[in-house]
């Protein structure tokens, strides 16, 4: 704990934290000092100058070391001859700060003055206009008339392009460097950069190609002027006539908290439409950041053309033939759910699932999820907290690509100090910012972790952590191999004194202590041995709430399928064959030719989508659904985080929400289920399952003071996200232990001409979620490549980007071939939702196209 | 009681032979109005033909009857409707909702929006009162094309004009 | 008297190293390795009381005393980055008498403990650049510079670094941020870079000047070197004198030697037989002085020195001392200063930034005589405005000439517009 500093500002005390800046400290007892360049998430450069106010310091004599006294007794102040940036200076003990005082006020007004010579007057077309600090600032100080001639004013460049997704003004540009300092400090991809000196420094892209980000969009949040426009709200609307809607970004298991902005349209017929989507702060999720995909991606597919309608024949038809269906075939059913359901409809499934006697299995060719239930984040953990002592490892992972917020937030904590180990087959970006890369061939994957102890200083780092977090993907695995990762991920903990984290360590896995299962989460830390020290010698008594297992899920809601007893199917085409299927929210079909004739040879197939999918087209009865704008509910992230979001826009003609869909086709088959309202299902789901017990509406939607304050009034502090006034979440209890299963993966060995394929994630890719976003087509076709060793490449008589045919289980696609030296030349890197199915390592032969 | 009649008479034939008449033939004959009065709306344009309105919603913001709506998009000099990057793709205004205060012509920032001194103003269906974008503007000047126009790059990078010490 | 500094006027082949070693070079230095303690040159140079000859006048001594001993490697950092107009002192030392600049680096190395130093050299300076370097090797290999110097364990090296030509990288940290390989600008102060300098490092960065009077001081001790100058002030001083001067150049005289005897004495007064109307004592960054018939007895009388520069209104800075005489107003003068502040701007704090695009706008009306009384007020008023409000000194220095020259010269802002 940093020492506590008294101060005061404006004759108000304060005690603040040592270290904290005076602006911040204001900020904190409701003083709003303006800033432009400042921004809480980053450290000051006092370059805008905005912040100047007086400071004074108690008068200390040289010769006695004694505070100097006025008459009356009180510490006589210094101030400096100039005036101060509030910025830049940390508080003192003792310090007076005055921000309202006529010099303070001048310096303010003379400096905004300045700024606003050389902006133009664009307020009526700027984007930002409504929702502008600098604007604010000039309808609260600055004077109304100009003093300088306004054909001498500069003019500059007021369409830049500096990628396909931000437009930059230079003209209202003020110079604050907080994008560039965005990209280069949070980020950690500097592409941005200044240009020219004095009058004339611009802004420029280093990206080839332009801004090459995926966090650009948040560039323009915190732009204080209107200077960065994103491409999907350019003249979209003006900010007051906009309608905030507080939603869960439902791209990646990170959960992002966002605010779709909404607004009536005659373009849409009068109705609502989603203009754009924001960053919504949850300091333990998102911060305030969000990553592209979420931004540019995160409704359209909801609006694609390709979403169901209502069939002609009506809903209440289509729910009849349904439970026609499944009244005919009963127990051979088998459903088939995705972590795309929120978890008010995987409930209700469950339900309906259990009365039927039918199966049920959840669609993913990641496995392992019965590990992370177990061994999974408990309440209290925030990725925001790990820092020097923890220890978090990335396991076959790419967090850049899958989860691009967890990327961000891993590598904060390495460079607060965190020890970060990332284990990958190939060089993935959060490597530059590991303590220790592990490299391992495709297919070593469990021997690599398994070794991992007995190395020195990564054994050690494991061994003697504070906190040890691990996160493992599905890099170049397939079902069978994501589960014997995270079997071998779930037995590091064993090693760790962080074991303790549930109370027993995970050799005696059987004796779970039972209050586990119903007691609140906090209630477990008072349980919490503080006598451990005859097991381990450290003397650690606080809880390790930022210790477990997380998968990087490629669904929003995985997490919560899994904590409600969902798992994948082992063979999952033997399971359907000549069963009636119900398949929700998934694309067997689309994603894989021998699903799709799996689902040909079911008896019947019964599908309930948002879209028109492969699935949907050869299914006998479709359900159309309502998207998650569209409704409410709940999503589980990776972090086992149960969020809530709220309807942004009226749900589509002929479509109802899953749980409801499910209720009322269990309501046909004479079953009795909650199809009111999600809130009722999730008070029935928190009382039948256990890990969400004391989860509900109400506590999903408290919100909490978070720090930085944003999203007020004074949007020149931390920029236009929103603040979170809808709940920051609960995380849920753990479940008991999952029996351990000796399962082998055999690895696959390529003959002669033959290569190793393995899937790996792209953050843009052809996915039913991705692919209707307009914008982004350009990003996906530069993520459409096959990736080779350079010597591969050369062989095969190719360079990079020619086109590369792979040929596997006789299925030719066509991919250009991309080069990674950090891979071994007999893999291909295969994207995933690319056009090729491939769901697990496999074989392919490789040869140059046929050029056109 | 005859002195009476003739005196009322009198009167009548004052007025009917020496008094101006104020009774005007209306619809064939129409008053003049006064020349600040706030008629129909007319939305204007520059002496080349682009249009003055920017699309920048302020004039639905100073609405105090919430009867303007506009959307913006974005000008190319390929497809130029207006001046600088913004032009209203849509802009409508419910007639029926107006209340003719003129707050929308002190809001424009470029001049685009006036009253006028149109006031007949009658409708046989609701809809009817929604005045489009293609009703509210003024015809292009003589000889000059109206919106779109292809435009020379870089000429129209502005979208308000540089008003000095605007006038009214 | 034979020179301190400018030591080739009196030898004049000191550049090359054999001769430069027959007259002495080199004792100094290793009369510091081999026989003094790194804190004993430190104390003879505190007490010396040798000041920045850079501009500022900040005791050298106590610079070097500010770098904390916990706290390695330590580096010195030699601003050679002269671009003040009017200044020419650096070049001429480092042109004509290189090796006694270099061993006073590496003597300041010594004195600190820094193995390494990184002579910063302005752009335009490579051909300077280029024969330091040759005067580097040269010295390495005579075993001057390297490891194992003169037997003991000392290690020092140099190296040459070219900027780019800004004149913002005379600024020290802005300095530091160019060799880093970053955008020249300055950084937020504290942390000061005697504490976190170079590379995050404590360095002490000093004047090419300051360190050329090391290896005199080394060898004559602190009184020696305290025989010239005053008390204050000791030692001697490089004055570039140029403007409208007979005879201009650099001139090594004892510091608080009086205006008159530089002008009139060693610069040959002003030619053409006009009148001096004002002095700029430290370059484009000065307040200007007015020399009138009233005053000007007063200002010849002032000795050069760092207080009493201040008492006829100005500062005596880098000593780069421009003379303008009574062919020259001032709204043009101050429209070539600003005209240099507004293209050296870095453009990184706001009030430098727009104030001095505003101030050149309004200069060049008022110039042309086509500004209204209004324009000279407002003029006054931006250059308040951004005085005291700036990152860095550059800003303030913008100011200096306007308002001094509005104040002083109310006459040649008359000229304006009906």
């Amino acid at each position: 704990m940093a020492k506590l500093i008294n101060l005061t500002i404006n004759g108000t005390p304060v005690t603040v934290p040592a270290g904290t800046l005076v602006v911040d400290a204001a900020k904190k007892i409701g003083i709003d000092i303006p800033v432009f360049c400042y921004h809480p998430k980053m450290e000051p450069v006092g370059m805008c100058r905005q912040c100047l106010v007086e400071i004074g310091r108690p008068m200390v004599d040289r010769a006695t070391g004694q505070p100097v006294l006025n008459e009356d007794g009180s510490p006589k102040l210094q101030f400096m001859p100039k005036l101060e940036t509030a910025c830049t200076n940390p508080v003192s003990e003792g310090m007076a700060v005055f921000t309202e005082t006529a010099k303070a006020k001048s310096g303010q007004k003379e400096i905004l003055e300045l700024l606003l010579t050389s902006h133009p007057l664009d307020c009526p077309v700027c984007d930002k206009g409504g929702e502008c600090p600098l604007q604010n600032l000039t309808m609260e100080h600055a004077a109304d008339e100009s003093r300088f001639i306004f054909d001498e004013k500069h003019r500059a460049e007021k369409h830049v392009p500096l990628g396909d997704l931000i437009f930059l003004d230079r003209e209202r540009c003020i110079q604050c460097a907080r994008c560039i300092r965005f990209q280069d400090i949070i980020a950690g991809e500097p592409v941005l950069g200044f240009y020219q000196r004095g009058r004339n420094t611009d802004i420029v892209t280093y990206g080839e190609p332009g801004f090459d980000s995926i966090f650009s969009g948040n560039t323009s949040d915190i732009c204080p002027v209107g200077a960065l426009t994103t491409a999907d709200f350019r003249f979209g609307a003006r900010p007051w006539e906009l309608k905030q809607a507080a939603s869960v970004c439902s791209q990646c298991p990170v959960g992002c908290n966002v605010t779709f902005n909404v607004r009536r349209e005659a373009k849409a017929g009068g109705g609502y439409v989603i203009k754009r989507v924001m960053p919504r702060q949850n300091e333990q999720v998102n911060e305030i950041w969000m990553c592209d995909k979420g931004r540019f991606a995160g409704y359209q597919y909801t609006e694609a053309e390709s979403r169901l309608m209502a069939t002609p024949a009506g809903l209440d038809a289509a729910v009849g033939q349904a439970v026609a269906k499944l009244v005919e075939s009963q127990s051979e059913t088998v459903f088939l759910a995705s972590g795309r359901l929120a978890n008010e409809d995987l409930f209700t499934l469950k339900q309906l699932a259990a009365a039927l006697h039918a199966k049920t299995y959840l669609y993913t060719q990641h496995g392992g999820g019965e590990f992370t239930t177990a061994y999974g984040l408990t309440s209290g953990a925030d990725l925001g907290a790990l820092g020097k002592g923890d220890t978090v490892l990335v396991a076959a992972s790419d967090l850049y690509n899958e989860a691009p917020l967890w990327h961000l937030r891993l590598k904060a904590a390495a460079q607060r100090g965190a020890t970060l180990i990332v284990a990958a087959a190939r060089a993935t970006k959060l490597d530059e910012f590991a303590s220790f890369v592990v490299r391992y061939a495709y297919g070593d994957e469990v021997a690599t972790i398994q070794a991992l102890p007995a190395k020195d200083k990564i054994g050690e780092a494991i061994k003697n952590a504070n906190n040890l977090m691990i996160f493992y993907g599905s890099d170049g695995l397939g079902l069978a191999g994501t589960t014997a990762l995270a079997q071998s991920c779930a037995e590091l903990f064993s090693i760790s004194p962080v074991s303790q984290l549930t109370g027993s360590p995970v050799s005696q896995s059987a004796s779970f202590p039972v209050e586990q299962l119903t007691g609140k989460p906090e209630d477990r830390t008072t349980e919490q041995p503080e006598d451990r020290t005859t097991e381990q010698p450290e003397n650690r008594t606080t809880r390790k709430s930022n210790t477990g297992l997380i998968g990087v899920w490629s669904t929003p809601n995985q997490q919560g399928a899994l904590e409600m007893g969902f798992r994948p199917a082992e063979n999952l085409a033997a399971e359907l064959a000549g069963k009636t299927v119900y398949v929700i929210a998934a694309d067997p079909a689309g994603d894989d030719p021998a699903l799709a004739e799996a689902l040909k040879a079911a008896k019947t197939v019964i599908a309930q989508d948002i879209l028109t999918t492969k699935t949907v087209k050869l299914a006998d009865v479709v359900l159309p659904a309502a998207a998650f704008t569209e409704r409410e509910g709940t999503y589980t992230n990776g972090e086992r985080r149960v969020q809530r979001f709220y309807p942004a826009v009226p749900t589509r003609p002929g479509t109802k929400a899953d749980f409801a869909l499910l209720a009322e086709v269990a309501k046909g088959c004479g079953i009795a289920l909650e199809g009111r309202s999600p809130l009722l299902v999730m008070n029935r789901l928190s009382t039948a399952e256990p890990a969400f017990s004391g989860v509900s509406y109400e506590t999903l939607s408290q919100p909490a003071e978070q720090w930085p304050l944003i999203g007020r009034s004074d949007l020149y502090y931390g920029g236009t996200s929103y603040e979170n006034k809808l709940g920051l979440g609960v995380t849920l209890a753990l479940q008991p232990k999952a029996d351990r299963q000796s399962s082998t993966v055999s690895g696959l060995r390529p003959k002669e001409n033959e290569f190793l394929a393995v899937p790996v994630t792209k953050l843009y890719d052809l996915g039913a979620t991705v692919a209707p976003a307009k914008l982004l087509s350009a990003h996906i076709e530069r993520s459409a490549v096959a990736a080779l060793h350079p010597v591969t490449v050369e062989k095969l008589g190719l360079g990079a980007g020619d086109q590369l045919s792979v040929e596997i289980n006789g299925a030719q696609f066509t991919f250009r071939a991309a080069l990674d030296a950090s891979i071994s030349t007999g893999v291909v890197l295969i994207p995933r939702s690319m056009g090729l199915a491939i769901s697990a390592p496999a074989l392919v032969k490789l040869h140059a196209a046929e050029k056109a | 009681m005859l002195k009476e009649f003739g005196k009322g008479l009198g009167t009548i034939l004052r007025a009917l032979f020496f008094e101006k008449k104020v009774t005007i033939q209306y619809p064939e004959q129409t008053r003049p109005v006064a020349p600040r009065y706030r008629g129909r709306h007319v939305l204007h344009r520059y002496d080349n033909g682009l249009e003055k309105c920017i699309g920048c919603s302020l004039c639905a913001a100073a609405c105090p009857s919430d009867a303007i709506f506009v959307e913006a998009s974005e000008n190319t000099d390929e497809k130029r409707f207006s001046p600088g990057e913004r032009y209203a793709s849509t802009y409508e205004i419910n007639m029926l909702r107006c209340i003719y205060c003129g707050f929308c012509e002190d809001a424009c920032p470029t001049e685009a929006i006036t009253l006028e001194h149109q006031y007949e103003l009658s409708f046989t269906d609701r809809r009817d009162a929604i005045y489009t974008k293609e009703r509210l503007i003024e015809a292009a000047p003589q000889g000059m094309s109206a919106t779109p126009q292809v435009t020379e790059p870089g000429k129209f990078t502005r979208s308000v004009p540089e008003m000095r010490d605007p006038q009214d | 008297m034979p020179h301190i500094l400018l030591r080739h006027r009196d030898i004049p082949d000191i550049k090359n190293i054999e001769v430069y070693k027959q007259n002495g070079g080199f004792e100094s230095l290793k009369k510091a390795v081999t026989t003094l303690q790194p804190k004993q040159v430190v104390e003879e140079v505190k007490a010396s009381g040798l000041r920045g000859r850079g501009g500022a006048g900040f005791p050298t001594g106590v610079k070097w005393s500010f770098l904390p001993d916990n706290l390695w490697p330590h580096y010195v950092v030699c601003n050679a980055d002269e671009s003040e107009p009017g200044t020419f002192k650096d070049r001429e030392i480092m042109t004509y008498n290189p090796y006694q600049f270099l061993e006073g680096v590496a003597i300041a190395c010594y004195a600190v403990g820094a193995t390494e130093g990184y002579i910063y050299l302005r752009g335009e300076f490579y051909p300077i650049a280029e024969q330091l370097d040759a005067c580097l090797a040269e010295m390495e290999k005579q075993g001057y510079l390297g490891d194992k110097l003169f037997g003991t364990e000392t290690s020092i090296r140099l190296k040459t670094h070219l900027g780019a030509g800004a004149y913002i990288c005379g600024e020290e940290t802005a300095l530091l941020e160019s060799i880093e390989g970053k955008r020249g600008q300055p950084r937020l102060r504290p942390p000061f870079p005697a504490v976190v300098g170079l590379y995050g490092k404590p360095t002490v960065i000093n004047n090419v000047e300051t360190l050329t009077n090391l290896p005199y001081i080394i060898e004559h001790g602190a009184a020696g070197f305290r025989q010239n100058g005053t008390e204050k002030s000791p030692g001697v001083k490089i004055f570039s004198l140029s403007g409208n001067v007979a005879n201009p150049g650099n001139y090594e005289l004892p510091l608080g030697t009086t205006f008159r005897e530089l002008i009139f004495t060693h610069g040959g007064g002003i030619p053409n037989g006009r009148k001096l109307r004002a002095i700029m004592p430290a370059g484009a960054s000065s307040s200007i002085i007015r020399v009138d018939d009233a005053v000007f007895d007063k200002v010849m009388d002032t000795p050069m020195d760092y207080e009493n520069v201040q008492s006829v209104g100005s500062m005596l800075g880098s000593a780069s001392v421009i003379l303008i005489d009574d062919t020259h107003t001032m709204d043009w003068v101050i429209n070539k200063t600003i005209h240099f502040f507004k293209h050296e701007s870095c453009g990184k704090c706001t009030p430098c930034r727009d104030g001095n695009y505003w101030m050149l706008h309004l200069t060049e009306r008022i110039h042309a005589g086509q500004a209204s009384a209004q324009d000279v007020k407002l003029l006054d008023s931006v250059a308040a405005q951004v005085y005291g409000k700036c990152l860095c000194a550059l800003g303030d220095f913008s100011t200096m000439a306007v308002r001094t020259a509005i104040e002083r010269f109310p006459e040649d802002f008359e000229k304006v517009k009906a």
